[in-house]
């Protein structure tokens, strides 16, 4: 009796795949699979059709109690009867007629159950008429791997229902795919004839419907489990998972897929024409209209003699691979058009070219922002008659010669033009921020810090130089300039102006709510109206403190000065 | 329809009583049982067999020894129990009265 335990333990049939071609005139795939315990050499085909078989047989038994048993005899006597077959020693294989002969001497699923038809016995078949389904994947009525047409059997629904519901899920942070790519490894597909009868099963009253679905339970645990205990399994089940992932995935694309596909792709030929216009649009209106001296970002970086060079460069560099792309999915799709090779391998070169010269010239505007420099100026300011400052933001813009020409404001005026309100004035961002210190001597003092880029260290400074800030004092009102000018011709190299106002303790200072943006060292307005109750208010007053600049919280009005009362001072 | 569903339960019985028979007579491995049967035209298909004698060996009328084998792995050869005797015994007096019945019944219609 000790025998049977040793047996049981030997019971797990482990198939090592091992190509071996054989030396007769055909080669063949030979697989060597051990069964309990002897190892024979067996030929692909044949072993598919082994394998079949055993796993119907298993299938058969799976809900007898004595599965494990009868299972093993049968692959004993299987063992037996090819090593009788082996045993004349002219054969070293199993081949598929060996095979095919032994299954018909087993006896196939479907004899098993006409043999055991209207018994009482305590075994319960899985497959007798009782009705029940059993969970199959469907390969018969497949998008992917026939998961959805396989429950849709066994619940009894269409299977398009299923499929709908897959698809919305996926929308759901893609439970749907998960759940899909679970069910595909771990859910048979339906292979034999006896399988897909199983699949499709009579109709279902609730008990029946209650146990099948528990012996479903029990399956895929075991399927579970098996994962876990034998990794080599897994391992190959996994292979075959994703080669038979790639196989419906060619045949996706081959049917519903294809008209996806080739929407996408028109789509993406449209994508690609557009794209074309925007370029050719966008490189005219840069060469030929746009003024070189733009202060605008970012035609303000680049001097004058080769950006029209790296325009045209750039233009090239976007523009053939977006070329490329058309050609390529109208060859693929539509199976016209296409590129010859030599005419190819020119454009080829062309872009490259295109690259290099972005690069060189790229470079060569980079390298103009290699350095930084800047310089201090004080400016000391009249001691004002009251110890109450008014910071206010001078909407007055100044325009170039040149740009009040283009933008037809004055197209006579020869140096300057003013105007208020601040809307052109956005393209060239904040330049300009205030800093408000404690002063230590009795009036206030105004320091100008100018930055800027350059080539190196002089070249920077220069660019710092060749700028112009405006700043005013009428009294106890100050007037900041909204930007730092770049002098004519001087391109843009990210000048800056960094502004310290020093101011004696006890001086109240009345902020602008302009000033807002370019304010400093957390100073905040709108707290600071808040903390007034008046958030209307058009400015904020503060007072230095010794600690620094605060907001003054006062019950009384803040007075205001009317800008109309600014006496013109000299 | 309703004649193979006779023929199959008048096998069945048949085949259980059979399989004994032929075990008691010496212990038997599976597919010398399965050539007999073959050549009584009781049973096509091998398959069939190994479930019922699983059944059997589990219903206690039947015991099992593991047999070293020239060809292949052990075998199992099966014996009959105690028990499994008296089943027969009591089969063989049933299959007696049975055939009785069947001759006299079929008789009476000559």
């Amino acid at each position: 009796m000790a025998g049977i335990s040793l047996r049981c333990a030997n019971r797990h049939r482990k198939k090592e795949i091992i190509a071996i071609p054989k030396k007769n005139h055909i080669m063949n795939k030979t697989i060597i699979i051990n069964i309990n315990g002897t190892v024979f050499h067996i030929e692909e085909d044949a072993y598919e059709i082994l394998k079949n078989y055993m796993t119907d047989v298993k299938r058969h038994f799976m809900n007898s109690a004595d599965s494990h048993e009868i299972t093993t005899d049968i692959e004993n006597r299987i063992a037996e009867m090819f090593s009788e077959i082996l045993a004349g020693g002219e054969r070293q294989v199993i081949v598929e007629q060996d095979v095919k002969s032994i299954v018909e001497q087993m006896g196939s699923v479907q004899d098993f159950e006409n043999a055991e038809n209207g018994e009482d016995g305590p075994a319960q078949y899985a497959y007798n008429n009782s009705g029940s389904r059993t969970l199959f994947r469907d390969p018969d009525d497949h998008l992917l791997g026939g998961v959805c047409s396989g429950l849709a059997n066994y619940f009894g629904v269409r299977a398009i229902w299923l499929r709908l519901a897959f698809v919305i899920s996926i929308a759901f942070f893609a439970t749907g795919i998960f759940l899909y790519i679970i069910l595909w490894i771990v859910v048979p597909k339906a292979i034999t004839r006896a399988d897909r009868m199983a699949m499709k099963g009579e109709k279902l009253n609730l008990q029946g419907f209650k146990n099948s679905f528990e012996e479903e339970m029990t399956a895929v645990r075991n399927q579970f489990n098996n994962m876990q205990t034998e990794a080599r399994p897994l391992v190959y089940k996994f292979r075959d998972f994703v080669s038979e992932f790639i196989y419906h995935l060619g045949i996706f694309f081959k049917g519903a897929g294809r008209i996806l596909i080739k929407v996408l792709g028109v789509l993406i030929l449209l994508a690609c024409l557009g794209a074309a216009i925007a370029l050719v649009v966008a490189l005219a209106t840069l060469t030929i209209w746009v003024n070189p001296h733009s202060h605008m970002f970012p035609f303000s970086v680049m001097t004058f003699e080769y950006a029209n060079r790296l325009y045209i460069a750039g233009f090239f560099v976007a523009f053939i691979p977006v070329l490329f792309i058309f050609l390529l999915i109208l060859k693929a799709i539509f199976n016209t058009g296409g590129i010859d090779k030599n005419v190819g391998s020119v454009i080829f070169i062309a872009w490259l070219f295109a690259v290099g010269v972005v690069i060189f010239y790229g470079t060569k505007v980079a390298t103009n922002f290699r350095d930084e420099a800047s310089f201090n100026q004080t400016v000391d300011l009249i001691k004002p008659s009251k110890n109450t400052y008014y910071l206010k933001l001078n909407d007055v813009k100044y325009f170039t010669h040149d740009d009040s020409l283009r933008l037809e404001i004055k197209s006579q005026f020869k140096d300057m033009v003013i105007t208020n309100g601040n809307t052109y004035n956005d393209f060239q961002g904040n330049n300009m921020s205030l800093h408000i210190e404690k002063g230590d001597v009795a009036q206030p003092v105004l320091i100008e810090t100018y930055k800027a880029k350059g080539r190196d260290y002089e070249d920077a400074l220069i660019n710092a130089r060749r700028t112009k800030y405006i700043f005013s004092q009428q009294d106890t009102i100050f007037m900041f300039d909204r930007y730092l000018q770049r002098q004519d011709n001087a391109p843009w190299r990210d000048q800056e102006i960094e502004l310290t106002l020093k101011v004696p303790v006890n001086t109240i200072v009345v902020i602008d709510n302009d000033m807002g943006d370019f304010m400093r060292d957390g100073v905040d307005l709108y707290q600071c109206r808040e903390l007034n109750k008046k958030p209307d208010m058009p400015n904020a007053p503060f007072i230095m403190t010794e600690n620094g600049l605060t907001c003054k919280v006062d019950t009384l009005v803040t007075p205001t000065v009317d800008t109309t009362k600014i006496i013109k001072k000299k | 329809m309703i004649a193979e569903n006779t023929q199959t339960q008048m096998r069945k019985g048949i085949l259980e009583y059979c399989i004994l028979s032929i075990i008691s007579r010496d212990e038997t491995y599976a597919s010398d049982i399965i050539a007999e049967l073959k050549k009584a035209q009781l049973l096509v298909v091998e398959g069939t067999l190994y479930p019922l004698l699983t059944r059997l060996k589990n219903n206690g009328l039947l015991t099992y020894n593991w047999v070293e084998s020239t060809s292949g792995p052990p075998r199992k050869y099966y014996a009959l129990s105690d028990e499994g005797r008296k089943v027969l015994e009591q089969l063989d007096k049933t299959w007696q009265e049975l055939a009785f019945a069947v001759q006299t019944a079929t008789g009476k219609k000559k």
